[in-house]
């Protein structure tokens, strides 16, 4: 019976604990007690693996590198198998994994990776550049296999491992992403068994045999994912015995949990549990800017790539006035301040300061303050009158009244819902708070007229611009784009064609900055907050951990795996003992005593009856 | 309990059967008769879930396929081959002939999310329920059944009217919210009380092996099994309260006490095996109930139980998970109330077979 | 279920001399009932503060922007309850929070006994395959895992407080339909009806004058009872994250709490009010249905 994550017990209380909930429960039973109870604190002692436990709420929805998407397993497929780089921890730029040096061709079309020689998968058998290639290709040619990732591989024309240690990757058009490929690799030997690779989730046969920092050992569905430390990991062994992601639906449980020392660790604290665990003992609250942006979204007439529009969004939201007008009325420091209790920084561009060399923010003339008298003039001018209610009347005569789509499951949307209301209410304007638990079906079909939108911010943004060219819009109005929220702009897109081809990183960074001033003045997006992570761990389980960047980070959902491979135990964490063991008196003193007790009542009535009898 | 009736509720009901289902006849062929019936009943009610459970969601907005490629580029060619994949570009009919013939045969199709099985998906998380539902089951009747016994032949006494008021006011706490409550005390601890309970899952998932391992399963139980007992057991205990009262006004028991039989003896041999009946079959249906009513406690306590999966199922809308939840749930319900309806008259010994 | 039929002034008032007299028959039995009358009293209290909540805290409590104190404040002189993560002070949201609970509890509860009623009624007065076909779909629903199917409604509609009215109405009506149908029938066994009918009597004439009259009582106790059932549904629902966001209900403020962690940061006096409140009115509602049934049906011994 031996534990985790247990805070330091020492002996002592421990003893008296035992002892007081012995006395607690009468006598009774104290020889049944004795047993388990000191056998668990001898096991204890002898053998005390190191385990840091991670509190974990959304489901994994395949362990398969192939099929997931969500964070949790992407997250844990970065701990199990080598990608061909990884971030660094300081400044999130491109280093080293599998790979260690690429270089592009004079044309721009031809990738080429050195692989590393001291990789091994867990079975023994040597990673090499064959095991990426087959990857690449198995997701080139089969869509089954292009679920997860395929967006990497769309523009890839063809890939070859000519040696073991050279990958060789041809483009059909430049790529600045070549140097940020999230696409875990995969053992060749292990893999090609796989039929259909739709349904093969990975989660049959424990150890999965990868050749990151861990070893997944074992998964039970919405319980927990064990992994082992990869003793043979070339950057050097993880420093704890064993990595536990524990399953805690509710938010208040997996705080409480961290509270006992039943997990090391929590991510995605509010405010209120932050603020609460900051002044407990061994718990640090880390408190690092965010990755994400949190915005306002309108809709901006949904649109395919045909021309067709589709969707039932606000005309008036076509109004720049109006869209001005609102985002005017949006006091963004008061939401800081009040929903994020200041575990926010204030929107500004569009890539939070975090990835300092790609953040921009408005200049003075260009900003849209928090002005609400402003907003009011701004409606007035552009000829929207309030009637007798007091309601800004549209161009077609009707009240202008819209409709915000809102994430159930988001609390924040939720809360910032209630300020608009009260805001966009004082200039005129109804505003109707659609929650859903699902958004993306009302969302593809553009049938919104403004949305809650946030994105968590890659260190490479292609992506997150990506999302808002007109190239991604859906081909047809049956189809379905990548596309955000069917912003379409030519100046936008030129910028971001000319930044996807461009090598130099300082002019790159200067294209996005452009792209983002564009986007801004557009005014179909308000970006209202960059929401800091808030997450918390025990300081006597976690001696150490590397946050990223590691000058304020976060440490769940990193881009590397920096935190998990880095963390040190203290020289106490030792085992579960205090629990356990009380857990083996509960569970045996209450049994026990029921039992005595029904014994006892049972003899007292069978003698009364047979007395009874006997009259 | 969230179930959408009160105990005074479950007590006519029962009475209703008790006067409306058994068979009158007292030979076993009217038993028989009596229990084909009811296996009909249930077979057509099994029969009108799988209808209900196929149209139900198909009234839930929302293109299943779209809301999955949500944000991921796909053609409409892409879409049209996962929708193949599915079975969604057949015309309703097929679809609804298809899913038929297929959960006749035990395949409730493949799950949106998971990508596995969605019969499999059930098994792996059926036991969970099963174990807390069960346990909280048991213990509840056993304590509705013994303090409604002492409450009714004590009726009118300051025992009583506590017993009762205690077992309403639980009655009356929301679920979830008792507990979290029971999670802040006895979980975090609180003030002079320790944290003596884990705050939730199923298991430490420290790798115990037998014996050790039961008893870390058992640990967990705790908090999740007294909030549903809480709650619950209001239901059996004034279900048999009212039954015993009844009894008690019969005339056989002043007969009995007429042959200077003592008071309990007489509770103990005549009223309470009487009493018995309309509860045993009220504790079955509960049953079926429970497992759905859980939903709000496995969220709560984290529970790896079918509440949460079909919580979970919901929000994507992942429609073959739902629905199979849905045709678990509703065959629970079916299955007990089959069982209470057979029972009856095997219990009843006014009914002679 | 109105009637359509005017009827003279005279009967008229005599039903009403008659209905006064059952009435005050009603109270006399009633007031015997200790816990019956603390139930009552609780929900006088409660559906008093409920009614004066416009005067006693105003509208403004609800507003985020205007809101007097800090984020989640402990109980104080200003907010004897504390504030919640916007600043407003928690009394007032509890008492605020009283209006919609009891609204969805009794507008939820009066659905779904209206639809029973309905239901029992004409499958107990028409009788025949008709009654058999209806009771059929009853039993039916009586089976389906209520909460199961409420869930699904209120994910499938928008989120409104309508929804969830609508989703507990729908879900909750076998019972009552099975009590009145079995009520129909042993009234339309009376020989009065006979004469009603010979005196050309319809269905309708029937069902609304004579058979709706006597299934009242039963149908009141129903209610009452529902009452406290659809508030614990509505609770249920809210905190699932199925009720309507937009406005505060005892239901929704212990979702906000367990959204703003309050459980486990501490913040009880957030998550605790809320939660007794639901169950004091549920009890109170519970306690009032028991008594009146008792009243109503002595012979049940539920309340005795």
């Amino acid at each position: 019976m031996v534990m985790v994550t247990k805070a330091p017990p020492r002996p002592a209380p421990v003893a008296h604990r035992a002892l007081r909930l012995l006395l607690a429960s009468g006598v009774t039973a104290v020889s049944l007690v004795a047993a388990p109870g000191t056998a668990a604190a001898e096991d204890d002692k002898s053998a005390a693996p190191k385990t840091l436990t991670v509190a974990v709420s959304q489901s994994i929805d395949s362990l398969s590198p192939f099929l997931a998407q969500k964070l949790t397993s992407t997250s844990i497929h970065r701990l199990a198998y080598e990608y061909l780089t990884n971030y660094d921890a300081k400044d999130a730029r491109p280093i080293p994994g599998l790979a260690t040096a690429w270089t592009p061709s004079p044309d721009k079309l031809t990738w080429t990776y050195t692989i590393r020689e001291d990789s091994t998968w867990s079975d023994g058998k040597q990673a090499t550049a064959e095991d990426a290639a087959w990857t690449f290709n198995k997701m080139m040619t089969d869509p089954n296999a292009a679920t997860a990732n395929g967006s990497f591989t769309a523009n890839f024309a063809k890939v070859t491992a000519p040696d073991p240690r050279t990958l060789v990757i041809r483009l059909k058009k430049p790529q600045a992403t070549m140097a940020a490929l999230d696409v875990p690799i995969v053992p060749k030997h292990v893999w090609e068994k796989v039929g259909d690779f739709s349904k093969f989730n990975n989660d049959k046969q424990f150890p999965i045999v990868g050749n990151g920092p861990f070893v997944i050992t074992d998964y039970k569905v919405d319980q927990y994912i064990k992994l082992k430390p990869n003793k043979t990991f070339w950057r050097g062994a993880p420093k704890f015995d064993e990595l536990v992601f524990k399953y805690y639906k509710d938010g208040d449980a997996a705080v409480a949990a961290l509270q006992k020392g039943e997990v090391s660790f929590v991510p995605n604290l509010t405010p209120a549990q932050a603020d609460a665990l900051k002044t407990q003992k061994n718990i640090k609250v880390n408190d690092a800017p965010g990755r994400r942006f949190y915005a306002l979204a309108t809709n901006p007439g949904a649109k395919a790539q045909d021309g067709k529009t589709f969707g039932n969004g606000h005309k008036a939201l076509l109004d720049p006035a109006v869209r001005k007008a609102l985002f005017l009325a949006v006091d963004r420091t008061a939401l800081v301040d009040k929903v994020f209790q200041g575990h926010a920084v204030e929107g500004e561009g569009y890539i939070p300061p975090r990835f300092g060399s790609y953040f921009w923010k408005p200049a003075d003339g260009q900003k849209r303050a928090y002005d609400p008298a402003g907003a009011q003039k701004v409606l007035d001018a552009a000829g929207y009158r309030k009637n007798a209610e007091g309601k800004r009347v549209g161009k077609d005569g009707k009240p202008l009244d819209f409709r915000i789509l809102c994430h159930a499951t988001d609390p924040n949307d939720k809360a910032v819902g209630k300020y608009l209301t009260e805001w966009w209410g004082k200039l005129g304007i109804g505003l109707k708070v659609e929650c859903l638990d699902s958004v993306s079906d009302p969302w593809v079909k553009g049938d919104y007229d403004l949305a809650f939108d946030g994105w968590s911010v890659n260190p490479d943004p292609d992506y997150v611009l990506s999302i808002h060219t007109c190239g991604t819009l859906p081909a047809t109005p049956k189809d379905t784009g990548a596309t955000d929220n069917f912003i379409c702009d030519k100046e936008f897109d030129g910028l971001y064609a000319q930044q996807a081809v461009e090598y130099d990183a300082a002019k790159r960074a200067d294209l996005v900055k452009r792209m983002q001033s564009r986007l801004y003045d557009t005014g179909y997006m308000n970006v209202m907050a960059y929401p800091n992570a808030l997450e918390a761990y025990r300081t006597d389980q976690i001696a150490s951990i590397t946050t990223m960047p590691e000058a304020a980070g976060n440490l769940w959902g990193q881009d590397g795996y920096w935190s998990w491979w880095s963390a040190a135990p203290t020289a106490s964490a030792a085992g579960e003992k205090e629990s356990s063991s009380s857990a083996g008196l509960w569970l045996v003193v209450g049994p026990a005593a029921v039992v005595l007790l029904g014994v006892g009542l049972w003899a007292a009535r069978r003698r009364r009856s047979t007395a009874d009898d006997r009259e | 309990m969230t179930t959408a009736s009160t105990p005074a509720d479950v007590a006519r009901a029962e009475k209703a059967r008790a006067t409306d289902g058994a068979p009158r006849t007292g030979s076993s062929l009217g038993y028989l008769r009596h229990a084909a019936g009811k296996l009909g009943g249930a077979l057509v009610s099994l029969f009108a879930v799988l209808v209900t459970s196929f149209f139900l969601f198909r009234i839930i907005p929302g293109d299943p396929v779209k809301a999955m490629t949500h944000g991921v580029p796909t053609s409409a060619e892409q879409l049209a081959t996962l929708r193949r994949q599915f079975g969604l570009d057949l015309p309703l009919w097929q679809q609804f002939t298809d899913y038929c013939a297929k959960a006749l045969s035990g395949d409730l199709g493949t799950s949106f999310q998971f990508r596995a099985p969605v019969g499999d998906l059930i098994a792996e998380k059926l036991p969970a329920t099963l174990l807390l539902t069960g346990v909280a089951v048991v213990i509840y009747s056993a304590l509705g059944l013994w303090l409604g016994t002492r409450s009714a032949w004590r009726h009118g006494g300051l025992g009583d009217k506590l017993n009762t008021g205690l077992a309403l006011t639980l009655w009356s706490v929301p679920s979830f919210w008792l507990g979290l409550l029971l999670i802040i005390v006895f979980s975090v601890g609180m003030g002079p009380v320790p944290g003596l309970f884990p705050t939730g899952g199923m298991e430490s998932g420290t790798g115990e092996t037998g014996f050790a391992y039961v008893l870390d399963v058992a640990h967990h139980l705790v908090l999740p099994v007294v909030t549903l007992v809480a709650v619950g057991y209001a239901q059996t205990l004034l279900v048999m309260r009212s039954s015993l009262l009844d009894e008690m006004g019969g005339d056989y028991l002043t007969t009995a006490r007429a042959k200077g039989l003592r008071d309990d003896a007489v509770r103990r041999r005549h009223a309470v095996p009487n009493a018995l009946l309309p509860t045993v079959t009220m504790i079955f249906i509960n049953l079926g109930h429970v497992a759905a009513g859980s939903i709000l406690v496995e969220t709560v306590f984290s529970w790896p139980g079918l509440g949460g999966l079909f919580y979970q199922a919901l929000s994507v809308p992942d429609l073959p998970l739902v629905q199979g939840l849905f045709v678990v749930f509703a065959g629970a319900m079916i299955l007990m109330n089959l069982i209470a309806d057979l029972l009856y008259p095997l219990l009843d010994p006014r009914v002679g077979r | 279920m109105t009637s359509t039929k005017p009827t003279p002034p005279s009967a008229s008032s005599l039903t009403w001399e008659r209905r006064r007299g059952t009435v005050a028959r009603f109270w006399k039995a009633y007031r015997t009932h200790r816990a019956g009358l603390f139930g009552l009293a609780a929900l006088a209290l409660i559906a008093l503060l409920a009614l004066t909540a416009p005067l006693l805290v105003g509208a403004d409590v609800q507003s985020v922007t205007k809101a007097p104190g800090t984020a989640l404040e402990s109980p104080s002189a200003e907010f004897p309850l504390g504030t919640d993560q916007f600043g407003r002070s928690l009394l007032g949201l509890l008492i605020w929070g009283a209006r919609i609970s009891l609204i969805v509890g009794l507008l939820a509860a009066a659905l779904s006994v209206a639809i029973g009623t309905l239901v029992g009624i004409i499958a107990g007065h028409y009788g025949g395959w008709f009654s058999t076909v209806v009771m059929r779909i009853t039993d039916w629903f009586l089976v389906m895992p209520t909460l199961v199917l409420a869930i699904v409604l209120a994910t499938v509609m928008s989120r409104s407080m309508w929804t969830v009215v609508l989703a507990i109405g729908v879900t909750s009506w076998p019972t009552t339909a099975r009590l009145v149908r079995a009520q129909t029938i042993a009234v339309e066994s009376r020989p009065y009806i006979e004469r009603a009918t010979a005196l050309g009597g319809g269905h309708r004439h029937v069902m609304s004058r004579h058979v709706l009259p006597n299934v009242m009582p039963l149908v009141l106790a129903q209610t009452t009872l529902g009452i406290s059932t659809a508030i614990l549904t509505e609770a249920t629902l809210a905190f699932l994250g199925l009720g309507d966001p937009t406005v505060v209900s005892w239901g929704g403020m212990l979702q906000d709490a367990r959204e703003a962690g309050a459980v486990s940061s501490g913040h009880w006096w957030y998550l605790a009010p809320p939660g007794i409140a639901i169950a004091l009115v549920a009890l109170a509602f519970t306690l009032c249905g028991r008594a009146v049934e008792s009243v109503l049906n002595p012979k049940l011994g539920v309340g005795r």
